[in-house]
C-alpha cells in the first residue's frame, strides 16, 4: 500500500479551506484484513486522510516551507458512515489558524453525502534539520518532492480555479 | 466531604468539555447536550463514564439518558409519547423541566431535554441532594 | 500491508488493562512513503495500535462475540517522533467497566520508557449502533487471522501467569 490518502484536490482557498478526495478500491490490499467479508475504509486511515489534506493546506499556505508536517493532536474524532469500496471520501478542511510551525484545522469527511468522520486537528511543522544532522540535505529533496505530489492530485488546477476571476 | 451545587457544574461543566471538545464557555445551564454541544450517540456514553469517575457514582444504563423509552408501543404512538409514555419519562427524569415538552411530547424532542442543569440535578440527587 | 498494528500482548489483565508491543522497521512499506528520506511511523498508525491493543481487551469482556469497532477518537497527542528500529509498547486501561453499549479506553504509548503518545478512545458494538450491516458469517471484527495471528487463545493464559519476560 502507498501511504497516499489524498487522491485529487477538489477545491483550494488558501490559507482557509481545501476540499480533496479519497478514492476506495478493492485493490488495496490492507482491506482483506479489514475486514474479511467485509471491507471498509479503517477509521484511523479517513483521519490520516483529513490530515493529509490539511498538510496540503498549510503547504500552499506556506509555500512549501516546511517539510515535515504531522499530527500533533487530535480531539473528538467522531465516526459515522463506512466507506466502502467503490467509495470515496470527500474531505473538507477549514483551517482556523496556521502559524509558521503548528495549525488548527476543523475537518469532515463525507461519503454519499453522509458523515463519515469529523475532527479537530493540530498540525506540528517541522523539517528534518531540527532533529537530525543530515537534514539539510533530505529536506533539500523533500521540497521539491512536496511538490511534484501537489502536482500529481491537481493542486496547481484546483489553485488556479480558486483564483478570483477564474 | 459534600459538594456545593457550583462545585457539582464545575466538574460536570469539565467532563463535558473533555468529552465534546467544546469551550467552557459554551458549557451553560441551559445548554443542550445534543442540539448546542454536538453531542453524538457515543458521547452520552462517554458522558456517562466521565461522571461515574468524577462523583464516584454507578449510573446505570437509560438512569441518566433514557433510551428505551422509545422502543415499546405502549410509551410511543406516532412519534409521540402516549399517556404512559409521558408518565414513563416523568418517572425516569424527575430531575428534568417537562412542563415545555408535556404540551407537544414529539419522541424526536426529547433530546432537547439533556441540557447542562439536567445533569447537573441529576448528580445532586444521586449525591444526596445538596443545596447550593 | 497487513493490516495489524501491534505484534504482540506482554500483559492482560482481563477487562482492565493491557499491554502489547510493537516492534518498527523499515521493511514496512508505508515507512518509504512516510516520508521518502526520513521514515516516521505515521501518529494515525499508532492510534491503530492503540485500537487494537484496546479493541482485544474491550472485546475479550464478551468472549469476542461482539464486533468491537472504534466509534471515538476523544483525544490523542503525540510528543515524539518513532522511526525504525523503535520498539512501541501501548497500555490501555479501561475506565469504569466495558459494557453492552460501549467502552472507554485511557492509553499511553511508550519507545524505551519515553512517552510517544497519549490516546483516549471509546468502542462502540457495531450491532448496536451505527449503520445496519449486512448479515454475514460471525464476527469480521474478531475474524480467525487476527486471532491466531495475536495469539489471542493464549491471552487467558498470559492473564493468568503474568506478564511476559520481554514485556
Amino acid at each position: 500500500m502507498k501511504f497516499y490518502l489524498v487522491d485529487h484536490i477538489q477545491e483550494l482557498a488558501p490559507p482557509d479551506r481545501i476540499v480533496a478526495v479519497k478514492n476506495l478500491t478493492l485493490a488495496e490490499e490492507y482491506l482483506a484484513d479489514h475486514f474479511p467479508a467485509y471491507p471498509v475504509l479503517p477509521g484511523v486511515l479517513m483521519l490520516e486522510a483529513l490530515v493529509q489534506t490539511a498538510a496540503w493546506l498549510v503547504r500552499v499556505a506556506t509555500d512549501f516551507e516546511k517539510t515535515l508536517i504531522l499530527l500533533k493532536e487530535a480531539r473528538n474524532v467522531r465516526y459515522g458512515t463506512f466507506v466502502r469500496p467503490g467509495g470515496r471520501l470527500v474531505m473538507e478542511v477549514t483551517a482556523l489558524d496556521i502559524g509558521p510551525d503548528a495549525s488548527r484545522f476543523k475537518a469532515i469527511g463525507l461519503c454519499d453525502d453522509k458523515t463519515a468522520v469529523q475532527a479537530r486537528l493540530t498540525l506540528e511543522h517541522t523539517n528534518v534539520a531540527d532533529e537530525d544532522p543530515a537534514g539539510p540535505e533530505i529536506d533539500a529533496s523533500l521540497r521539491p518532492f512536496w511538490r511534484r505530489r501537489f502536482a500529481l492530485i491537481g493542486g496547481p488546477r484546483a489553485l488556479e480555479n480558486g483564483q478570483p476571476g477564474a | 466531604m459534600a459538594l456545593s451545587r457550583d462545585e457539582i457544574t464545575e466538574k460536570v461543566r469539565e467532563a463535558l468539555v473533555d468529552a465534546l471538545g467544546v469551550d467552557e464557555d459554551e458549557v451553560t445551564p441551559e445548554a443542550r447536550i445534543g442540539g448546542d454541544l454536538g453531542a453524538e450517540s457515543i458521547d452520552y456514553l462517554d458522558i456517562v463514564f466521565r461522571l461515574e469517575k468524577a462523583f464516584n457514582i454507578k449510573i446505570p444504563r437509560g438512569d441518566l439518558f433514557p433510551d428505551n423509552i422509545l422502543s415499546s408501543d405502549e410509551f410511543v404512538q406516532d412519534g409521540k409519547l402516549t399517556e404512559k409514555g409521558l408518565g414513563e419519562l416523568k418517572a425516569r427524569m424527575p430531575h428534568a423541566d417537562l412542563s415545555q415538552f408535556e404540551q407537544n411530547p414529539n419522541v424526536q424532542d426529547i433530546a432537547d431535554l439533556f441540557t447542562v442543569d439536567m445533569i447537573v440535578r441529576y448528580v445532586e440527587s444521586k449525591l444526596g441532594g445538596e443545596e447550593g | 500491508m497487513r493490516w495489524i498494528w501491534i505484534d504482540r500482548f506482554v500483559e492482560f489483565d482481563r477487562g482492565r488493562r493491557a499491554a502489547a508491543v510493537k516492534c518498527v522497521s523499515l521493511a514496512e512499506e508505508h515507512l518509504h512513503d512516510h516520508v521518502p528520506g526520513f521514515p516516521v511511523h505515521p501518529p494515525t498508525l499508532m492510534i491503530e495500535g492503540m485500537a487494537q491493543t484496546a479493541g482485544v481487551l474491550v472485546g475479550d469482556v464478551f468472549d469476542f462475540k461482539e464486533k468491537v469497532v472504534l466509534a471515538k477518537v476523544t483525544r490523542a497527542t503525540f510528543h515524539r517522533h518513532v522511526g525504525p528500529g523503535d520498539r512501541l509498547r501501548f497500555e490501555a486501561e479501561v475506565q469504569g467497566e466495558v459494557r453492552h453499549e460501549g467502552a472507554a479506553i485511557t492509553g499511553t504509548i511508550t519507545s524505551n520508557g519515553d512517552l510517544v503518545a497519549e490516546i483516549e478512545l471509546m468502542f462502540a458494538h457495531l450491532d448496536q449502533s451505527r449503520e445496519p450491516v449486512e448479515p454475514g458469517e460471525g464476527n469480521f471484527v474478531f475474524n480467525e487471522d487476527f486471532i491466531r495471528l495475536l495469539r489471542m487463545r493464549q491471552l487467558r493464559d498470559l492473564a493468568s501467569n503474568g506478564p511476559s519476560p520481554d514485556a
